[in-house]
């Protein structure tokens, strides 16, 4: 008949007019995301070894790694930085990081919304114990060279700072 | 709202003890006072109809498309009408330079004006009509085809091709839908012996209009739509190939204005329709201006059901429609209907062949 199918539509509209709704009321209701889903980064600063690949990988340069070498010249974590105004969220970083599991990988948190230009970027720094930070400054002590003190531990100013406690002691 | 109004004065006038005929004697300009007291009640209820029309209108599309549509502002989303109005009526008048000026500041207003007179016709229930005339329906057809010269006012004033071509576009379909429209009512008349909105209302007590001419009912909805341009007949502000149709270049409270005539025609149409088909404000239990404005919401609802299903038509297959279709089913509908008055009559005994 001419015209049925002006009536079967009219039903698929009332029919969806009744069905549940797929908009989610977002802030309220928080969404279901995949596992594998790319919103915002986790970093595992103690997992990681500093080796930069995720750097390397970056096709925009966004992540900056921070490192010094400690006394038996191991690469030393001090401060990762992530500008995501530059990220492409393409996950090379999260390809190219060799540890198990990931230092760097994604995790399911989108937003990223921010007020400020600097909250943009995401900054994990890394401290060591006293302890630990006296060591590297107490070999050179040991060989009487109080300059080399401050350029071993110049990678980063709290170390620097804690190098020089213990030297005013002796 | 003017039965609210009504009631008020009716209490007011028990509380003077005086009789309404003593108190019109008394004061000669009590018929201007009164037409004012129309004319806000009127302008009171376009104002609420439209608000709650749109917060309607886009609740609804967002459910025919499985979304909720607006929520946020005030309880379900009921207050996104007055946030929208206040953000429109702080925003810039823009008139273009090479605009045909008095033409483009008066058709937002005359819009507006028409809509308002047209609410002045409708009866809300028995005793409470604003303006009652024995040729309402009639004054009703030639007060809305109004609507088109300030439609055209608009395209023509704005000096915008957008515009001009959507307001004669509007002219085209308004004129030709007014035909099959006019017919459909013309078998109501026909039946009601009346012309008076409120007796073609007041003769449907027993049985709607909508069974004794469901092809008039079908007709007057299509054409309705279509004088409303409404989807799937709104060529005039097609967005896809106008910007926005006669109302391209208005910005602000014209704008607006433009909107709220828009939406205040659903409602007086729709009215119009359950003034015609479904017995007006007739019905058990509740108050008559209770069952008048609930049967014109469910009558929107339908429109809108109707709009957000089809598409668009082409313009040349609207045409093709009105004039090639309608309107000889039209004709044909007000034939079998005279014929069917007369063998009525005779089957009754009230006339004698």
């Amino acid at each position: 008949m001419y015209g049925l199918g002006l009536l079967k539509g009219l039903g698929v509209s009332l029919k969806r007019f009744w069905m549940p709704k797929i908009t989610q009321k977002y802030p309220e209701v928080q969404p279901d995301l995949p596992q594998r889903s790319k919103g915002s980064f986790k970093y595992d600063k103690d997992t990681c070894t500093s080796c930069e690949l995720c750097s390397m990988a970056c096709p925009n340069g966004v992540i900056k790694v921070e490192w010094h070498k400690d006394e038996s010249g191991k690469k030393r974590l001090d401060r990762y930085r992530m500008n995501l105004g530059h990220c492409l969220f393409c996950g090379l970083c999260v390809e190219a990081c060799p540890t198990t599991p990931k230092s760097i990988d994604f995790k399911t948190d989108f937003a990223l919304g921010c007020w400020r230009k600097e909250d943009i970027y995401r900054i994990w720094t890394k401290s060591y114990p006293a302890a630990e930070a006296v060591a590297p400054v107490m070999a050179p002590a040991a060989t009487g060279s109080p300059a080399a003190a401050g350029s071993a531990g110049g990678a980063s100013g709290s170390t620097g700072v804690a190098s020089g406690a213990p030297e005013g002691g002796n | 709202m003017v039965g609210f109004l009504t009631t008020i004065f009716n209490w007011a006038q028990g509380i003077l003890g005086l009789p309404a005929t003593s108190l019109a004697d008394a004061l000669p300009w009590w018929d201007i006072l009164w037409a004012f007291i129309y004319f806000v009640g009127a302008v009171i209820l376009l104002i609420i109809n439209v608000i709650m029309l749109i917060w309607i209108e886009r609740r609804a599309a967002g459910f025919f498309q499985e979304r909720v549509g607006p929520n946020r502002v005030g309880p379900l989303g009921l207050l996104q009408t007055v946030n929208d109005t206040i953000k429109l009526l702080g925003k810039e008048w823009i008139m273009p330079a090479a605009a045909d000026k008095l033409i483009y500041l008066i058709a937002p207003l005359l819009i507006v004006t028409i809509s308002v007179t047209m609410y002045g016709l409708l009866p809300y229930g028995p005793g409470i009509t604003p303006v009652t005339l024995n040729v309402g329906i009639l004054f009703f057809l030639a007060i809305s085809s109004v609507n088109t010269l300030s439609v055209l006012m608009a395209g023509w004033g704005s000096n915008n091709k957008y515009s001009l071509l959507g307001g004669m576009r509007t002219v085209a379909q308004i004129i030709s839908y007014e035909i099959p429209m006019a017919l459909s009512i013309i078998g109501i008349v026909m039946i009601t012996g009346s012309l008076d909105l409120g007796t073609i209302a007041s003769s449907q007590a027993h049985v709607w209009n909508v069974f004794i001419q469901p092809v008039a009912f079908v007709i007057f909805v299509i054409s309705a739509l279509a004088e409303l341009t409404k989807s799937p007949f709104d060529m005039t502000e097609a967005e896809q190939e106008f910007v926005a149709g006669y109302h391209t270049e208005y910005s602000g409270i014209r704008f607006t204005l433009f909107f709220m005539g828009e939406y205040a025609n659903l409602f007086s149409m729709s009215a119009l329709g359950v003034v015609l088909f479904f017995g007006g404000a007739n019905g058990p239990f509740l108050p008559p201006w209770v069952w008048f404005i609930g049967k014109t919401y469910v009558f929107i609802l339908f429109m809108l059901w109707i709009r957000w299903t089809f598409l668009r038509i082409r313009v040349d297959k609207m045409m093709k429609f009105n004039w090639k279709v309608l309107i000889p089913i039209s004709l044909a509908n007000l034939l079998l209907t005279g014929v069917g008055i007369k063998i009525w009559q005779a089957a009754t005994g009230a006339i004698k062949w």
